[in-house]
């Protein structure tokens, strides 16, 4: 099969996992307990990492711009820098890239294995749709989780980036505070919510897909994980700049 | 059930017999094949898996599918729970031709399968008890007949220990008689089994296949059981179970007066059947590739 050939056929696999899930909401059984379950292995069990990785950004961002700000005399304006910057654009990726590392990469592991040793087979001979029992639970997951942890991320960015000024430039906390509250905007807040979402869909479709699709034995599991967690990064990578742009469009931002 | 249902006769004897119209209807279902498959095509991308393949299964009938490892035979358990699609030719079930079946509509016919994975597949991250229990759970049966039923079926395998235990924890006979044992929750009328003694001791293979035996015989239950090794032939198609005066379950052989007829071979090589027939004519088959599979040697 020539690259292309597999690329489209794979976007169909992944499309149609995305539909069967989707419409398995609308029927029972339902399984919220896994829902739950997963909502809290995803969202709460990356509360950590997504914590550190926001607020070491927001401080190394002040950390690099407030010696150039300051070289304009705009120092003041550090909070706004930092503010717009990672709530737009960092935040919800790095968010994201961190969750694909942490869930994408269990995800495809999980049900690599459970391909691997027939458990897929088992659930479904037993009359369970693994869509149902399996994806959707942890596409709901991602889609209602990644946001919040977004969220999170950015006000710890902001934390991160008040200690730095405050700190090390000897900047007045307020100043930096209503320096980032006059920069961002509500659409801004909008657009870096609505961005996680389409990466949380992305981060589980592909990992879910490589894992329901692993071949091999122990090998290709190994292989299902590395590829999920690659191919989830870098289309993140690259829905965020269609994304950003759209969003730009819609929601008129990112014109200052 | 009407009156009318029923035909009364009086014998000479005075006695009055009651048959009941149902019946010969349940007898002609006996006859009638549980699993058919008809000139069954499939391959993958190349490569034949399948060519051809006819066969048939009776009501309390066991088939042993033998043939060597990547003939074919795993993919026919596959294809009669619908886990698969063959390329061309029809399987039917309880007499439902079920080959364009959705994925939804196979899942009533597979309340009636009850299937034995190789390594036993055993979801590893519930234990023994959640794992027995997994079908009645997505039926939403209350939790004591749930119970009640786990403990029956784990006693069947002699396993009733093991309940709390994890998957982990259990040896590979282990597994697979909890896999027997989930595959029995329900009481399936068909239960597949796809080399259900690979990689086991063998006091443990007996042991396993001693469950289909009482499966078959006292149960009714028809199966197909895929193996490659020729011990498990001679138990399944020699032996048979009883229950003796003091109610345990004995095990004999079939001799002189006595021979079984409920368990036939079926061989596979190159995704064809070669051989269907008993055991007695499978070892006296004087094709070369039979004789060798079957005696080891030429």
């Amino acid at each position: 099969m020539n690259p292309l050939t597999r690329f489209i056929f794979e976007l169909q696999e992944i499309s149609v996992l995305i539909w069967r899930s989707f419409v398995s909401l609308f029927s029972a059984p339902r399984y919220v307990g896994e829902w739950i379950r997963q909502m809290d292995l995803i969202g709460v069990g990356s509360i950590p990492i997504v914590l550190l990785t926001g607020f070491f950004t927001g401080g190394v961002l002040v950390l690099q711009t407030f010696p150039t700000l300051e070289y304009y005399s705009i120092q003041n304006e550090s909070g706004r820098s930092v503010a717009t910057s990672l709530i737009r654009e960092l935040g919800p990726v790095l968010s994201a890239l961190m969750v694909s590392g942490r869930i994408g990469s269990a995800i495809a592991a999980e049900l690599g294995s459970m391909v691997v040793s027939q458990q897929i087979d088992a659930m479904r001979a037993f009359g369970t749709d693994p869509n149902r029992k399996l994806v959707a639970p942890r596409l709901l997951a991602l889609i209602f989780m990644l946001p919040l942890l977004t969220v999170a991320a950015d006000i710890f960015g902001l934390i991160g980036g008040a200690i730095v000024a405050n700190q090390l430039y000897n900047q007045d906390v307020s100043v930096f505070v209503s320096s980032a509250r006059n920069g961002i905007q509500v659409e801004d807040i909008i657009g870096g919510v609505i961005k996680p979402i389409f990466f949380g869909l992305v981060i589980g479709s592909v990992a879910c897909h490589k894992g329901l699709s692993t071949t091999g034995g122990t090998v290709g599991v190994g292989r299902s994980t590395t590829d999920s967690v690659v191919i989830a990064s870098i289309w993140v990578i690259i829905f965020d700049f269609f994304l950003s742009k759209a969003l730009q469009y819609i929601l008129d931002i990112g014109r200052i | 059930m009407l009156d009318s249902d029923l035909e009364r006769t009086i014998r000479a004897d005075g006695t009055e017999v009651i048959t009941d119209f149902e019946e010969p209807i349940n007898d002609r279902n006996r006859v009638a094949p549980v699993i058919e498959f008809r000139d069954v095509h499939l391959s993958f991308d190349d490569k034949v898996i399948l060519d051809g393949v006819s066969f048939s299964v009776r009501r309390g009938e066991t088939k042993l599918i033998l043939g060597r490892s990547g003939g074919g035979k795993s993919t026919t358990i596959r294809l009669i729970l619908g886990l698969l699609k063959p390329d061309s030719g029809q399987i039917f079930i309880d007499g439902e031709d079920i080959t364009d079946y959705t994925e939804e509509e196979m899942m009533h016919v597979r309340h009636k399968i009850g299937m034995v994975f190789q390594e036993g597949a055993l979801f590893d991250s519930i234990s023994v008890y959640e794992n027995v229990a997994y079908r009645l759970r997505e039926q939403n049966v209350d939790e004591d007949e749930v119970e009640h039923e786990v403990r029956r079926m784990l006693r069947f395998v002699d396993l009733e220990d093991a309940i709390d235990k994890m998957p982990a924890e259990l040896s590979g006979g282990m597994r697979r008689r909890v896999g027997i044992a989930r595959a029995l929750v329900g009481d399936p009328e068909i239960v597949l089994y796809d080399e259900p003694t690979a990689g086991l001791d063998p006091p443990t293979a007996r042991t396993i296949c001693e469950l289909a035996i009482k499966l078959r015989d006292l149960q009714d239950v028809s199966s197909i059981f895929v193996t490659h090794e020729m011990n498990n032939v001679g138990y399944l198609s020699s032996e048979y179970a009883i229950i003796n005066h003091d109610g345990e379950v004995v095990f004999e052989k079939e001799g002189e007066r006595l021979c079984l007829i409920n368990t036939e071979v079926i061989m596979f090589r190159d995704g064809k059947v070669i051989f269907n027939g008993t055991d007695e004519q499978l070892r006296s088959n004087p094709d070369p590739y039979i004789h060798k599979f079957v005696y080891g040697k030429n």
